[in-house]
């Protein structure tokens, strides 16, 4: 059975289709990326998964619970975090002090949580930050941190929104082998992102979403050759010319 | 005392010696006007502290709490009119009573954000205040409408929550507020104070992370409405005599805000450091221009408010306590050295 099964999740505002007849699954132990130009809906179908979204129409399955339609709190207890684009640190506070808020989700105790914390801090290479108000870190580690706080809250699935957007190339080659190192202990992600290089330096397989409709899927590097996307990505004339 | 270990040794001695000064002050401070201003300061404090859990840590802002002020003391000031129940069940009778308004307006409103939750409070609290106006007998209690309640002199008795001396209050006010300080304290350092926080700023991420935002405040509401209304009994035993506009009019509700605002709000010291700087000016302008300019110290307040929020926007405590801890470092060091 997959952890993650997406079955004909359809998402409509108003006339507009944000969101159609997707199907999508992730397996244990998987890195999924998910791309696809701007206005995708990429975003908008991993808030239907994360339940920021109510899906129209569809199926959503985590470890063959039905989750489509549940508040986004008890996604997470059942083992689902996102992370978000825009990065929403808890400002005033300090990289523990947010980090601890995700690690409460499985603890009632203080000085559990805070252990716990400390032990994302040093995996994903913050430790040293953790006395520090969050609004005083960079972007890169303001990134960091929201996967810190995703990732204390232990999760089985984690949902990564464009974590590497605004990083230049060095800081995206940082960020690789922690969301491996993530991956490594044991927790499957999904990760949307318009950076290819990471993309394809990371996933096992990508779903190409264009209009809201799945395009494409399987092996990235086999992908990213097909006509379909190439067409999305960069319009008619390119497929032309490379016949 | 395991909890207090993180806590630097001369906040602690500094803590005790300013503990053991308020508690020994009614041995020097004899006379009664004095020991009001001081009981008064106390209260306010007390009630701002209490307003802190929802107006500080839940980051709301809610300007009607008041009404659970005049809830708790016509809880328990009819039950004792009535049935002669000891004010001090009464006291938690009102507790519960404000709970129940408190969860009454919070799930509807908590999930409002910035001035709409402020405006349906401040709605709230007047529209309770004109019902009560208008109610002259509710079931079998006498609520005399604008009349409002008087509680017969019965002299020095403990059990009827009266003291011809002013000195009991003082020592009850004080150990009020000594204890909703010590449950902040304790609220910041668990799960219910981390989640609060973390709601109150960022509600969509603190959602994502697992923790069920409204029903954290309504946590933090029920808290402190109870608090709330356990002030207000002990208010209505200090000064006997009460009606709807005293003890739950709109003034009260914003002198509470002005005061966490210019302290401090989601801090401990925050509603103790205002209402020591605001309550006195409150007083004096009533006391040598009650009669021509009442009203006055809120217009006080409002300018103090400004520059506060112009110069230190988190409230005054933060500059306060960079200054105190700047001093105790320099002694722990020369202690150390």
């Amino acid at each position: 059975m997959a952890l993650l099964e997406v079955k004909g999740v359809t998402k409509q505002f108003g006339g507009l289709t944000a969101v159609n007849n997707v199907d999508m699954e992730v397996q244990e132990g998987q890195i999924v990326g998910i791309i696809g130009p701007n206005g995708a809906g990429k975003t908008t179908l991993f808030s239907c998964i994360a339940g920021s979204h109510v899906p129209t129409k569809g199926s959503i399955k985590f470890n063959g619970t039905e989750i489509a339609g549940k508040r986004p709190y008890d996604i997470c207890k059942l083992g689902v975090t996102r992370t978000f684009q825009v990065v929403k640190p808890f400002a005033n506070k300090t990289v523990l002090y947010n980090t601890t808020v995700g690690a409460f989700a499985k603890t009632n105790r203080l000085d559990v949580a805070e252990e716990k914390a400390m032990e994302v801090l040093k995996l994903i290479d913050l430790y040293d930050k953790k006395d520090v108000p969050a609004k005083n870190l960079t972007l890169p580690e303001r990134k960091r941190l929201e996967l810190a706080r995703a990732l204390a809250t232990e999760p089985k699935l984690l949902l990564l929104d464009e974590v590497m957007a605004g990083l230049r190339p060095s800081e995206v080659a940082e960020m690789l082998p922690v969301i491996r190192k993530i991956n490594s202990v044991g927790v499957s992600i999904v990760i949307v992102e318009h950076i290819m290089q990471a993309i394809m330096n990371l996933s096992e397989k990508v779903y190409v979403i264009n209009f809201g409709k799945k395009i494409a899927e399987g092996d990235p590097h086999k992908v990213v050759a097909e006509e379909e996307v190439i067409k999305a990505y960069l319009g008619d004339e390119y497929v032309a010319n490379s016949h | 005392m395991k909890f207090l270990s993180n806590v630097p040794t001369t906040h602690k001695v500094f803590a005790g010696l300013v503990l053991a000064v308020l508690y020994a002050l009614p041995l020097f401070i004899k006379s009664p006007v004095m020991l009001q201003i001081f009981i008064l300061i106390f209260f306010y404090a007390y009630l701002t502290s209490s307003w802190n859990f929802v107006g500080g840590f839940a980051g709301v802002l809610p300007l009607g709490h008041s009404a659970f002020v005049g809830l708790g003391a016509y809880t328990s000031t009819l039950l004792y009119l009535t049935y002669n129940i000891s004010p001090w069940v009464g006291m938690i009778a009102g507790g519960i009573v404000a709970v129940a308004f408190g969860l009454l307006i919070g799930i509807p409103t908590l999930k409002l954000r910035g001035a709409y939750f402020a405006l349906a409070t401040i709605a709230f609290a007047e529209g309770l205040r004109v019902l009560v106006e208008n109610i002259e007998k509710l079931g079998p209690f006498e609520v005399r409408g604008p009349k409002g309640l008087l509680i017969s002199l019965v002299g020095n008795s403990f059990k009827d929550f009266q003291f011809l001396s002013k000195v009991p209050y003082y020592y009850i006010i004080l150990t009020m507020l000594v204890l909703v300080l010590i449950l902040t304290f304790f609220m910041m350092r668990s799960k219910v104070g981390y989640y609060l926080a973390a709601g109150g700023e960022e509600p969509e991420a603190a959602e994502a992370l697992g923790i069920k935002v409204s029903k954290y405040k309504l946590i933090a509401m029920a808290i402190s409405c109870f608090l709330t209304a356990l002030g207000g009994t002990f208010y209505a035993q200090l000064v006997l005599y009460f009606y709807p506009k005293s003890i739950m009019g709109l003034d009260m509700s914003y002198e509470i805000a002005f005061i966490a605002l210019i302290g401090g709000r989601s801090t401990i010291l925050g509603p103790v450091l205002g209402a020591f700087l605001l309550r006195p000016v409150g007083e004096l302008t009533r006391i040598y221009l009650g009669d021509t300019l009442p009203g006055l110290h809120l217009i006080i307040f409002g300018l103090v408010l400004i520059i506060v929020m112009r110069y230190q926007p988190r409230g005054l405590v933060e500059p306060v306590s960079k200054w105190l801890t700047a001093i105790f470092d320099r002694i722990e060091n020369r202690r150390r050295a």
